[in-house]
Formats: C-alpha cells, sequence, structure tokens
C-alpha cells in the first residue's frame, strides 16, 4: 500500500469514526489502485481520491409517520450524494433497521464505480431509513414512503438524483414513493427506477443480470476465438439471475446441464430447454428452497449435498451466493477442461479459488464487472423515461448487449493499459476510477 | 323476518327459555305428613308399599323427584313435628287418628298458624257424607275418596302443585289451563287422576320430539295445568283471570250455583264462557243422556260418565281439541286433507293443504292451540295474531306459517345437543347424539361450541356470515364399548403391537350395534353430502392432555347412488377411528401421560364436511386454527392477541404444518412472513387440499381413507373461483406481487384480499370467538375451523366451528421464578425470549466466540455453522446455537448470513448482540415462519441489557469437540436444560449439573 493511500483511509478514518463499513470499503478500493496513482500523479495532485471519500452532500431527514394504532414514530432518512461527475446520483434506497450513516456511505461509494463501469451516465449515492418495513401493513408502508418523499423531493430529480430500491425497497415502495413525488411536484418524470411495468418501467428487469451474465462470458470467449453455441454450461443456483442465464444461454445455443439450491444439484444432460425453464419460476416460488423437485419432475439425477463443479463443463456461471466455489472446486473445474468461469452472483468465487483460475489461464468473468446488467438496465429505464417511449424487450435486450460488449473491451483493454493482461478483476476496479476521475479533473475543482 | 322477532325468538328458545322453564313450577310439594291410624296405612299400603309405587310412577311419567312420605300415627306426633320441623308440604290424613278427631286436628294444626294444606282422605261416600255435614270441613283443602288407586295421591299432589303455580307459570311462559269443574267427590277422586296420567302421557309423547332429555325435563313443567273447580263461581273466576290461557273446559252439569245446587249450572257456565271467548273448547259431562242435546245446542262435546269407554271418550276429547293429537287438518266440511304428528310435518302439510283448510284452521286458532298444548308457546303466539284479513292472499298467509315454522325448527335446534331422531334431524345444523355414554372431549368441545355461539347470538352478529357448527352425529362411547364387545376385540387390541393386525382385524369385525346401524341408514338418508368421521377420545382435548393428532380422522365422499355402499365407507370410516386407540402411536401417547389405556374410550364424530364441490373436488375455501395465546408475539402484538394460521382449502394443510397465512385476529394486516417478495415467496401456500369425490374406494385400509383427500395445484383453485379471495399474484417483470388475482403472473396464497381488504371479516370473528371461548372455557383456548364462501348469491357464508379445546400451556414453566437462580449456574439468561417451556436432552453446544468474531468474516463463519450442523444433523443430534449479531442477516457487518439450512438442527438459538455497536437484534425474524412451526426457543440477548448475560468464559473453558476458526462444537456429557416463561418472556439457559439445584 502507497504512503498516499494509507494517509487517506487514516483520515478516512479520523474523519468519519463509527463508520468501518465506510473505513472498510475505501480501503479495499484504494488497495486496488495504488497501481494508477504510481503511474498517473495528476490524481494525486488534484486530490481527487480525497475529493471521492467525502460525499458531494448528505441529506439527513426527520422521518415522522403514524402507525395503524394511531401511535406516533420517527424514524431518521438519508441520502449520500457521493458523486455526480459523470451523470445524476444513482443508487437504491434502503429500508432496514440496520441502515446508518456508515453503511449508506459504504454503499454510495462502491456505487460510484459500479455505476461508472457501466459506461452510461450515472454518478454514484444510495439512502434509506433505519425504518423496519417487516410486520407493517400496507398501510403503514404507504404512510412511512410518503412522509419519507415529502422531503427527499426537495432533493432529487430526473438529473439531480435518481434513487432505486434496494433491501426493503420494492416495487411496491417504489410505486408509494413515485407516486407522492409526482403529487408534489406535479410531474411525471422518471425520477425513480425500479417502477412498475405500466407506469414507466422496463422489460427486462429481471432478466437483465443474467443475460448480460451471459453476454459477457460470450465476449470473452471471443477473445479465444469461441462462442457460446454447443457449450455445455453448469449453472448453480436457480433463482432469478440463473433464470436469465439459462434462457439467454438457450438462446445463443448453448446448453445448461445444471441447477442448484442448498439441496444439492441436479444434471439434465439434455439440457434445461422449453417449459423447464419456465419450471424455474415455480421451482423459486417453492418454500422448500430447494431443486430436488426438478429432478423428480423431469426424472433427471439429483446428487444431494453436492455443488454443480464437480461436472464436467466447458463453462461454470456461478449463480447462487458468495463463496460457492472453493480451491476444490476450482481445481476439479480446471481439471474438467472448462474454459470459462463468469461471475453472476455476488463474489461467489473465494480469493483462493480466483488463483487457482487465474494460474491455469482460464477466462474469469469478475461479478463487479459481469453482472452489471442489472444496474445497466436501472440506466436503460432512465433513458426510455427521458425519451418518453418505452422499448420492446429486443430493444432493451438489444442495448444491454451492447452495454455489455462496452463493459468487457472497457475492463480488457484497461487491464492491458496496466500491465495485467486479461486480468479482468484488476481491468474492472480502475476502468470504473478512471472515468469517474477523468471526469473530476475535467470539471475543475468543484 | 324482523330483527326483533328473531332477538324475542332467540331469547325465547334458549337462554332465557330454559331459564323460565326452569323457573316454572316453584312451588313443589316434596316432604309429605301422612297422619293415619296403623290400619288407614296398611290399607294404603295393599297394592305394596305406596312410597315405592308413587315413585316408580313419577318415574315412568318423567316427573322430576317423588316427594318422600312420613307417616305418625297420633295428632300429637304429628304437631311436635310440625312444630319442630318446617320442612312439610303437605298434610293427608284420613279420618282415622288414634288421639283426636280429624277435624279437630285440622283445626288444631291452623290455629298454630301452621298454613299447610290438608287434604283428607275419605275410605268411601259414608265417611265422606259424615265430614260434608260437618259444618268445618272448609279447614281441608279438599276432600278425596281413597278407592285403592295409589295414583290419586299423584294426582292430589299436582292438582295442588298447579293451583299455587298457576299465577306465576302463566305469567312466565303462558303455561295452559284446563278447567275441570266437578263437585262430586266420589267422581273426581276416580277423575282428577285419570285425567292427570293422560295429560302427563300425552305431555311425555308430544314432548319425545323434543331437544333433549334436560329440554324435555324441562318442557314437562309447562303441561297444562288442571284447576278443580266445585262451584260456579269458582270456575268462572279462574276463567275469567286465566281466559288467555285456557286450554279447555271439562264441567260437569250439575253444581253449586250461588250458594246452591243448580242442575243447569254447567250449561250457564257454558253459555257465559262462549259468550266471552268464541272458540275454547269445552267437554260437558254427564250422567243424564238428555244433557247431550243441550250439549249439542252449544256445539260442545259431551260425555256420558257412566260410559264404559269414558276414559277413551276423554282422551279423544283431548286429542281433538286440546291439540294433543296428530293435527288433523281439514276443508271446512269436515273432510279430511292431511295430519301431522310434529312440526316437521306441520310445516310440510301447511304447504300443501288447499288454501280453504288453512284459512279453515287459522281462523279458529287451531294451529296455536295445537302448538300450545306442545308447549310451543313462542310459535303458538307468533302465529295467533294473525288474523286472515292481514294477509293479501290465502297463500301469504300460507307463506308466512310454513317461514315462522321452519324458522323456529331452525333455531330450536342451535345450540343443543340433541338425541338423534331422524324427524327432527336437521341436516344443516343439528347436533345429535346416538347411544348413552359419554360424548369424548372434541364432541364435548363442539357442543359448548354450539351452546356458545347460540346463547350469545354470535352466530348472526357478522352480517352476511353464519357462524355455526356443521350437523354432526356422536356416536357416544358405549358404542364403541359394544363393538369391542361382541366382537371381542379388547383384549386382543389391547396387547397387539402390531399395527397393521390390529386394522385388519378392525375391519373384519362384522358385528355392530343393529340399533345403531339402522340410526346410521338413517342418517345416511338425510344426509348425503361428504362426511368427516372424527375421534373424539374420553381424554382428547382435556386440559392438560392435548392428544392432538393421536387419532385417526378421516374422510369420505359419501356420494356413492348406493346407500349400503355409503354405509359401508362410513362403517369402515368408524372401524378405523376405533382401531386408532390401540395403534402404536396412541399406546406410546399414553404411556407418556398418567393414563391407562382401559381408562380411554373413544366416540365417533361423523360430521358434515363443510365446503362446496367443485367438479370432482370437494373442499372450504378456508381452513384454519385460531390460537387466543401467541408464544411469539411480534409488537405491536401482544401474548393475549392470539394468532391464526390460515390456508386454502382442507385444514391438512394446517394441520399438517404446511405453508399457511399466519396473523393476529387483532392486527391482521400486519404480516411478519410477506415483508418482502422473496420471503413472500418462499412462506406461501402451493398446493391445496380437497376430498376426491371420484377416488375409488376400495375399503378395508385404513391407509386408502387417507388417500381420498389429495393435493391440488392452485390453478385448480383458480379454476374452481376459491382463489380470488385469497390469492395474490406474483409478477416476475414487474418483481412485484400485486393483491388479488386480476392480472397476470404466478398466483400464490397471502389471504389479502380477507385480510387487508376485509373481503369478510375473518380476524373479527377469530377475534370474537377466542374471546368468547377463552371466558367460556376459563383457560386459553384453541380453534379449528373452516369457511366456505362459495355458496349462491345471497346466502350467508358459512363460517362453521369444527373444534375448540383447552390449550396446553406448559404449567411448570409458568409456575418457575426465575428470578431467584443464582446465575453462576447459568450459561445463559435473557428477558428477551420467544418460545414456552422446557427443552430437555441437549448435549451439543455449537457457537461462535465473541472474542475471535470479526464482522469483516462473518460470511466465512456462516460457512462454518452450516459445516457442524450439517455434521449434528446427519447424527440427529439437536444443539443450542449461540452466536453473534442477527442470526441470518441479509447485511453480512451485521451478523452472521446463515440460511435456515445452515442452522436448521438448532433446537435453541441464542442471538447475543456486539459489544462496540449496537444493533437491532433480528429476534429470529429471519427465520420466523421456521422458528414458530418448529417450535424452537429464541434467546436475544442485548449487549446493553444488564439482566441478560451469555457466559462466554464458561464456554471458553470446555474443550471443545470441533474447534474451527470462529465455530466451536462443544459435547457434554451432562445435558442441559433451557427453560422458557412464555408468559414472561424469559429463559435461562442451566449448566449440566444444576438442574435440581433449586
Amino acid at each position: 500500500m502507497s504512503e498516499y493511500t494509507k494517509k487517506i483511509i487514516a483520515e478516512v478514518i479520523a474523519k468519519n469514526p463509527s463508520e468501518p463499513e465506510f473505513h472498510q470499503a475505501v480501503k479495499e478500493v484504494t488497495e486496488s489502485l495504488d497501481l494508477v496513482f504510481e503511474k498517473y500523479p495528476e490524481y494525486e495532485a488534484a486530490k481527487i481520491l480525497e475529493r471521492m471519500v467525502e460525499p458531494e452532500r448528505t441529506v439527513i431527514f426527520r422521518v415522522p409517520w403514524m402507525d395503524d394504532q394511531g401511535e406516533f414514530h420517527i424514524n431518521r432518512g438519508f441520502r449520500i450524494q457521493m458523486n455526480s461527475a459523470i451523470g445524476p446520483y444513482k443508487g437504491g434506497l434502503r429500508f432496514h433497521p440496520s441502515v446508518t450513516m456508515g453503511i449508506l456511505k459504504f454503499l454510495a461509494f462502491e456505487q460510484v464505480f459500479k455505476n461508472s463501469l457501466t459506461t452510461l451516465p450515472m454518478g454514484g449515492g444510495k439512502g434509506g431509513s433505519d425504518f423496519n418495513p417487516k410486520g407493517k401493513s400496507d398501510n403503514e408502508i404507504m404512510r412511512f414512503c410518503q412522509s419519507f418523499m415529502t422531503e427527499l423531493y426537495r432533493h432529487i430529480g430526473p438529473n439531480t438524483d435518481v434513487p432505486a430500491g434496494d433491501i426493503g425497497v420494492g416495487t411496491r415502495e417504489i410505486g408509494y414513493l413515485f407516486g407522492q413525488y409526482k403529487r408534489l411536484k406535479s410531474e411525471f418524470t422518471g425520477v425513480l427506477t425500479g417502477k412498475g411495468l405500466n407506469w414507466g418501467g422496463s422489460l427486462v428487469r429481471p432478466e437483465a443480470t443474467g443475460y448480460g451474465v451471459v453476454y459477457f462470458t460470450q465476449e470473452m470467449l471471443k477473445t479465444k476465438g469461441e462462442t457460446i453455441d454447443g457449450k455445455s454450461v453448469a449453472v448453480s443456483g436457480f433463482g432469478n439471475v440463473a433464470w436469465g442465464v439459462v434462457q439467454k444461454i438457450n438462446e445463443l445455443g448453448g446448453k445448461v446441464v445444471t441447477l442448484s439450491g442448498p439441496d444439492g444439484y441436479i444434471y439434465d444432460h439434455d439440457g434445461i430447454k422449453g417449459e423447464k425453464v419456465n419450471y424455474l419460476l415455480k421451482l423459486r416460488a417453492s418454500n422448500k428452497d430447494a431443486v430436488e423437485d426438478y429432478a423428480k419432475k423431469y426424472g433427471v439425477e439429483f446428487f444431494p449435498g453436492k455443488k454443480p463443479w464437480e461436472v464436467k463443463v466447458d463453462v461454470a456461471i456461478p449463480s447462487a451466493t458468495q463463496n460457492e466455489i472453493y480451491v476444490e472446486d476450482a481445481k476439479t473445474l480446471v481439471e474438467n477442461g472448462c474454459v470459462a468461469v463468469c461471475e453472476a452472483a455476488n463474489m461467489p468465487t473465494t480469493i483462493e479459488a480466483y488463483h487457482v483460475f487465474k494460474d491455469a489461464g482460464i477466462l474469469f468473468g469478475p461479478a463487479k464487472a459481469a453482472n452489471a446488467g442489472g444496474v445497466a438496465t436501472s440506466g436503460l429505464e432512465m433513458s426510455q423515461d427521458s425519451m418518453r417511449l418505452p422499448w420492446s424487450s429486443e430493444e432493451v435486450d438489444r442495448r444491454l448487449h451492447e452495454i455489455m460488449v462496452r463493459i468487457h473491451n472497457t475492463c480488457r483493454t484497461t487491464a492491458n493499459r496496466f500491465g495485467t493482461p486479461g486480468n479482468l478483476v484488476d481491468g474492472a476496479n480502475i476502468a470504473g476510477f478512471l472515468k469517474v476521475a477523468d471526469a473530476m479533473l475535467d470539471q475543475g475543482l468543484v | 323476518m324482523s330483527e326483533d322477532v328473531i332477538n324475542l325468538a332467540i331469547e325465547d328458545v334458549f337462554s332465557s327459555r330454559i331459564k323460565k322453564f326452569r323457573k316454572l313450577m316453584p312451588y313443589k310439594i316434596r316432604e309429605i305428613l301422612l297422619v293415619s291410624s296403623l290400619y288407614d296405612k296398611y290399607l294404603f299400603e295393599e297394592d305394596g308399599r305406596l312410597y315405592e309405587l308413587i315413585r316408580g310412577e313419577y318415574q315412568s311419567l318423567n316427573l322430576s323427584h317423588s316427594p318422600e312420605i312420613t307417616h305418625v300415627t297420633t295428632s300429637s306426633e304429628a304437631i311436635e313435628l310440625l312444630q319442630d320441623v318446617n320442612q312439610f308440604d303437605l298434610i293427608l290424613t284420613t279420618m282415622h287418628i288414634e288421639d283426636m278427631h280429624v277435624v279437630k286436628f285440622a283445626q288444631e294444626i291452623k290455629s298454630f298458624g301452621i298454613k299447610i294444606p290438608i287434604i283428607l282422605l275419605a275410605y268411601d261416600n259414608q265417611e265422606r257424607k259424615e265430614i260434608a255435614n260437618n259444618i268445618q270441613a272448609s279447614v281441608f283443602e279438599q276432600i278425596f275418596i281413597w278407592q285403592g288407586d295409589y295414583r290419586l295421591l299423584i294426582g292430589i299432589i299436582k292438582s295442588i302443585e298447579d293451583r299455587k303455580n298457576i299465577e306465576n307459570d302463566t305469567k312466565a311462559v303462558g303455561v295452559q289451563i284446563i278447567i275441570l269443574v266437578e263437585d262430586d267427590v266420589k267422581f273426581y277422586s276416580a277423575y282428577l287422576p285419570l285425567i292427570y296420567t293422560e295429560i302427563f302421557k300425552q305431555s311425555q309423547r308430544l314432548i319425545s320430539e323434543g331437544i333433549n332429555a334436560t329440554h324435555r325435563f324441562l318442557r314437562m313443567r309447562a303441561r297444562p295445568k288442571i284447576i278443580l273447580c266445585t262451584t260456579f263461581e269458582q270456575a268462572w273466576d279462574y276463567f275469567d283471570k286465566y281466559k288467555k290461557n285456557i286450554l279447555g273446559v271439562i264441567s260437569d252439569v250439575n253444581f253449586l250455583h250461588n250458594g246452591k245446587k243448580d242442575s243447569e249450572a254447567g250449561i250457564k257456565l257454558v253459555q257465559k264462557i262462549k259468550n266471552d271467548v268464541e272458540d275454547i273448547p269445552i267437554l260437558l259431562q254427564s250422567s243424564q243422556v238428555e244433557q247431550k242435546i243441550k250439549a249439542d245446542e252449544l256445539n260442545i262435546s259431551f260425555v256420558l260418565k257412566e260410559s264404559p269407554k269414558l276414559l277413551h271418550e276423554l282422551r279423544r276429547f283431548m286429542n281433538n281439541h286440546f291439540g294433543f293429537g296428530d293435527f288433523i287438518f281439514r276443508t271446512p266440511d269436515g273432510t279430511r286433507v292431511g295430519h301431522a304428528a310434529n312440526l316437521i310435518e306441520l310445516e310440510e302439510q301447511i304447504e300443501i293443504v288447499p288454501d280453504e283448510s288453512i284459512l279453515f284452521h287459522s281462523e279458529r286458532n287451531h294451529f296455536s292451540t295445537w302448538l300450545k298444548a306442545r308447549t310451543e308457546f313462542w310459535l303458538a303466539n307468533n302465529l295467533r295474531p294473525r288474523k286472515v284479513k292481514e294477509f293479501k292472499s290465502v297463500d301469504e298467509l300460507r307463506k308466512k306459517l310454513v317461514s315462522s315454522i321452519k324458522f323456529y325448527i331452525d333455531i330450536r335446534q342451535r345450540g343443543l345437543i340433541t338425541d338423534f331422531n331422524k324427524e327432527t334431524f336437521d341436516p344443516k345444523n343439528s347436533f345429535a347424539k346416538i347411544g348413552y355414554g359419554s360424548l369424548g372431549g372434541k364432541a364435548r368441545g363442539l357442543g359448548f361450541i354450539n351452546t356458545l355461539i347460540s346463547n350469545y347470538n354470535i352466530w348472526d352478529r357478522f352480517e352476511g356470515i353464519e357462524i355455526y357448527v356443521p350437523s354432526a352425529v356422536v356416536l357416544a362411547t358405549d358404542i364403541y364399548d359394544r363393538f369391542l364387545e361382541e366382537n371381542d376385540l379388547f383384549d386382543f387390541a389391547i396387547n397387539e403391537t402390531n399395527d397393521e393386525e390390529i386394522i385388519e382385524r378392525f375391519m373384519l369385525a362384522d358385528k355392530f350395534p343393529s340399533d345403531v346401524l339402522l340410526q346410521l341408514i338413517d342418517f345416511l338418508h338425510i344426509v348425503k353430502e361428504p362426511l368427516a368421521v372424527r375421534s373424539s377420545s374420553l381424554l382428547e382435548d382435556s386440559q392438560f392432555q392435548p392428544f392432538a393428532g393421536v387419532y385417526e380422522t378421516f374422510m369420505i365422499p359419501n356420494n356413492d347412488k348406493d346407500l349400503e355402499e355409503r354405509l359401508e365407507q362410513l362403517l369402515q370410516s368408524i372401524k378405523s377411528v376405533y382401531a386408532s386407540t390401540f395403534l402404536k402411536k396412541a399406546k406410546d401417547y399414553l404411556k407418556a401421560t398418567s393414563y391407562r389405556l382401559e381408562e380411554e374410550k373413544m366416540a365417533v364424530i361423523i360430521q358434515k364436511v363443510v365446503g362446496t364441490k367443485h367438479k370432482n373436488r370437494f373442499y372450504p375455501d378456508i381452513s384454519g386454527v385460531a390460537k387466543s395465546y401467541n408464544f411469539y408475539p411480534i409488537p405491536p402484538q401482544k401474548a393475549n392477541d392470539g394468532i391464526a394460521l390460515v390456508a386454502l382449502g382442507l385444514g391438512k394443510t394446517v394441520v399438517e404444518g404446511g405453508n399457511t397465512v399466519r396473523f393476529c385476529p387483532k392486527y391482521p394486516k400486519h404480516l411478519i412472513q410477506f415483508f418482502s417478495i422473496q420471503e413472500t415467496l418462499k412462506n406461501t401456500q402451493q398446493n391445496f387440499y380437497a376430498l376426491n369425490l371420484e377416488a375409488e374406494f376400495t375399503g378395508g385400509d385404513i391407509y386408502l381413507l387417507e388417500q381420498l383427500v389429495e393435493s391440488y395445484e392452485l390453478e385448480v383453485a383458480e379454476e374452481d373461483g376459491t382463489l380470488s379471495h385469497v390469492g395474490s399474484t406474483y409478477s416476475p417483470q414487474n418483481e412485484a406481487i400485486y393483491d388479488g388475482i386480476s392480472r397476470e403472473g404466478m398466483r400464490i396464497v397471502t389471504f389479502a384480499p380477507i385480510l387487508k381488504h376485509n373481503l369478510i371479516p375473518l380476524p373479527k370473528i377469530l377475534d370474537t370467538l377466542l374471546h368468547y371461548g377463552t371466558w367460556g372455557m376459563g383457560t386459553q383456548v384453541e380453534i379449528e375451523f373452516a369457511v366456505n364462501t362459495s355458496v349462491p348469491k345471497g346466502e350467508p357464508k358459512e363460517f362453521a366451528m369444527l373444534q375448540m379445546r383447552p390449550m396446553v400451556l406448559n404449567r411448570e414453566s409458568a409456575e418457575i421464578d426465575f428470578t431467584g437462580i443464582k446465575d453462576s449456574n447459568l450459561i445463559c439468561r435473557s428477558d428477551l425470549v420467544l418460545g414456552d417451556g422446557i427443552i430437555e436432552n441437549i448435549f451439543d453446544i455449537v457457537y461462535v466466540d465473541i472474542h475471535e468474531f470479526d464482522r469483516a468474516k462473518s460470511r466465512e463463519t456462516a460457512v462454518e455453522i452450516s459445516q457442524l450442523n450439517s455434521k449434528l444433523v446427519a447424527l440427529n443430534v439437536p444443539y443450542l446455537l449461540i452466536g453473534v449479531g442477527r442470526w441470518g442477516s441479509l447485511d453480512p457487518w451485521l451478523g452472521i448470513p446463515v440460511t435456515w439450512d445452515q442452522i436448521s438442527g438448532a433446537a435453541v438459538i441464542v442471538e447475543a448482540g456486539f459489544e462496540d455497536i449496537n444493533v437491532d437484534p433480528s429476534q429470529g425474524s429471519h427465520f420466523f415462519q421456521n422458528i414458530t412451526s418448529f417450535r424452537i426457543g429464541y434467546f436475544t440477548v442485548k449487549s446493553k441489557d444488564k439482566n441478560s448475560f451469555i457466559n462466554w468464559d464458561w464456554l471458553a473453558n470446555i474443550e471443545p469437540e470441533e474447534k474451527l476458526k470462529y465455530a466451536r462444537h462443544i459435547k457434554l456429557e451432562k445435558q442441559i436444560v433451557i427453560k422458557i416463561s412464555g408468559k414472561q418472556n424469559s429463559g435461562i439457559i442451566l449448566k449440566p449439573n444444576v438442574e435440581d439445584n433449586f
């Protein structure tokens, strides 16, 4: 770690006591940027990093609301407007009792780089409240959302700050928030993303992450002169992401042969195709959190307690949870001749396992870049709102494809530029930073 | 019918009616003093012991307790007794008292201020004349001639009681009166016993269509009263005073009028009465044949006193005119057009007889007369004022009559357990019994609810919804006894350990009590809908022995064209329930209690399944249970606000712990399990159960019976139209869940239309029922219910109560005071605990050491916990789990982000706060459904709470069985005991070896 980054971290800790999450985030990001600061001292000179760790604006406000029994409650509302160098602040709202300044700053800080990587004009932000929606009635949630927006509306706007959902804020809450904003401003604008389809939402949202991962994988394969067509693919999980992955792999001529749940995995030699894809939705809604039913329904093999990485496949797309590929799994995949691993879930590969892939020279798509499809679709929702023109699924899909190609190219060229060719992890970290940093340089000391 | 009328009717039929009936006949003769010579007494007892005869007669006539008779031979003894013990209600005396003349004796008694009626029994007319000539004869209440018929005593007793009670009883319920005018002692001495016996018998017969033994008994008190008058003036006074209540008059012709014998007195009386009230039935009796002509002129009945068929004539008169017999429908010209023996037949006949017959009877108040004799006063009064002119047409009158009777029959059945009778069994809501044994716990509970919802007018309290207990017949435990005995099964079953063997023998047992069989056939004639055959054992549902799910319940379609086949299905099910008393599950359960199998007896409830037929399926829209006490209350709920679990379709989903909607009736809109899309999808019901009406019933196999209930997909419910009340829609494109099923997407069961939009006031109903149940039973209760909303338009939706039982609260835990226990004996103490009871046999602890835990490494910690969990689950070893931060946290910074399967083996979970930052505890909310359904204890130890702690040092000092980087597994040699008081939301975890230290 360079002296410069050490100094920055020390300052952040001193200035922001009791925000351990934020400290951690700053540490992780700056560590991966040492390379950049060494090579290009102008960023240090312009104090870009010092500026980046200080939010452009934080708003803290009172959210009073009344429960169904007529009792008053006071919650705290936040909006962290972290960075708007490349576009309006963009980032989710979280309603959860754990919401504190530290957590939101940590999330907003990471959001800046995530959004930058999508290549779309989106700055970074985050917000929310320590309100606990669990066990609240619909009416209580609505009243809370309305009270929350009654203050927040002053600070956001389609060209200023466009919040989205996060934990505790789904389509329902977005609806209540949007309704109140519209009422206060008398404006129907794309001030929030994650809206319902018939009032400004975008198509392909649930599938976007999965689609994006597959496009990213395709781009990685292209660099070796290969395509998805004819490839066998191991997928873990069976949720929304896996569902999107399966659809897109099928579309591109590949064959997904596994799905997994906490109970084990299924192996479907013929591929998960046709009506079997729709069955995933049902499976997800079966409270059992298990995939064994798939095996029963379609008469395929089920391997209880095991992970799908022992199957011989060309491509692996972990789409379930964090930490599902360990060293042993990585070794097995490599031995079985797997050519590409692309992370659809957040951090599914342990550091040690990542090194196995890296050493074996296997194509590796890091989550940060590969699963940006979800965030990108928020950007596409904003575009459609501004145009007042909803796109067809095909149009959204086409744009998403373009974006994923661009992300892959950016990561790849950046990695090359910094002397770690093929290391898309470094490429993603640096590319995200550079775009924002350059914009800040261009826009002067603001 | 207006609400007032209905309320009055209910009032009459139930609470107050029974009460009013209880108030009838307040004056009763219980103690009789017989003063006579020994010889006279001997004469009384010629035919056997007087007392026993009277008692036997009382019993056979279904009268209440017979009076006791004390005998003395001298007046001095009598007076002594009367002065010392003020307990006698009646003095009977004969002409022959040892030490005094009977008249003097009577005067002496009066002079002491003793107001007890004195009756003189004379042996023959000679003796009577002697007295009659004595001026002071009026000291006697009445004089009778004893001719050796002991029933005279009953006549005397009842006659005195009637006279004393007349004012009270006519006012209370409008009891009817028969005036008997007769001054010939010899004649009335013979006649009174006859007429009383006749009335008792008639009343008894009529009332047998009454509802149950108690009710019948009480109604006997409302039988018509007989007032014996000896003069014109006396008769007229009674008539004048009680004319509204006069059922009829039976009169002699020649008796005292204006102080002297008047040979026309009877005729004059009749004329005077007829001038006042036209339609009172009158029977004139005389020994002179020529009086018949006068009677005919007056259009009244006549009987010759000397007629050898006197009794027969009397009976005919009473049947025809007092409404004691069948109701005979006639046209004005006397043509018989129909007859009815009971209320149900009356209603049926009124619907079909010709208009002129309806008019004829209505104008003459025949309906109400008939009903009054049957002590159906409410209905009688309700029908009486109906003047024909009030109605536009005869048809309207007819409709009015029918609806009144129907309504009455309907509410009369409510709230009472009747003896099964095919005539009166109403397939809608009768609750009847076959056999005389016990009903068993479940049926008792049902009977109680039935009473509760009727007596407190709960049944119609919610508009558009009727609350009721589905009609059922209970086979009492004596039938079980007979079945076991006749088939010689008991010794075999109690000793046999092979379940299959027991089931087979029970199924093959072919001797079923034939009288019961006949009644079951009657029942199947009436009820052709699917039936639930449910266990109701003696011990089931008692306060501290829940026995829930120990015995079997079956459902049968009961839809075969062939009644024999239906009977076969029913018998198989009954036998299966009987067999289940002896299966391993039950035997094991009993072992754990203090009961012996011999003490257990099984009654069987055969009950209509609540629901609607949809194609080949039969099911209710909603099934559920509700408990008045909630061990896992989440604010703002309190434990006493109760909790309900509901599901679509048959209750199997709820009973088997499937996915249901859990809500607090007080806060139905606060649904913790639906707080996010993901949680909702995870916790929502996917399938529902229904009775397959087309399932092949092969019989003879208990397991096949179970298969008649099948699982169906929600699509089926949507087709059936049953999903719209309970469904929501998941739209993957919008990543949203919408209430109701109007939009496209995946269907799920959330009960949103009911709980959020109050489509039916289910939460309010449950709240009300839990309230009354808790109050009525005097303890926390649990109820099972089913709701059928798929009813024809305009008809009320059905809320059926299927069971109510006391909730078994863990007594030990409620009694333990944790504060006295030394902290040094504890691993953990907390005042924020969910769950209830004592958990024992835990030897293993999995814990995360607070000193080594690193918030940044919570994911790794979760993996370690998962490994230890898998190990212990594979060994089938339950364990105590102790961790730091929110278990199952979505944010890895705030706790250990495990999923349920990663900690599924934990029997008790402890969540400790962080030392450095204050994080809201999860209180198990991430796994709420699992914790509540597996009844896991959940301790929250806040770092800032002084009363709560975890003894980390003690844990650290034990050499772990397995030590991972963050997590440890400790194996102990002695068990640790966890005690939770659900009432106080507090709990302790004791170190091994210290459980007996306090």
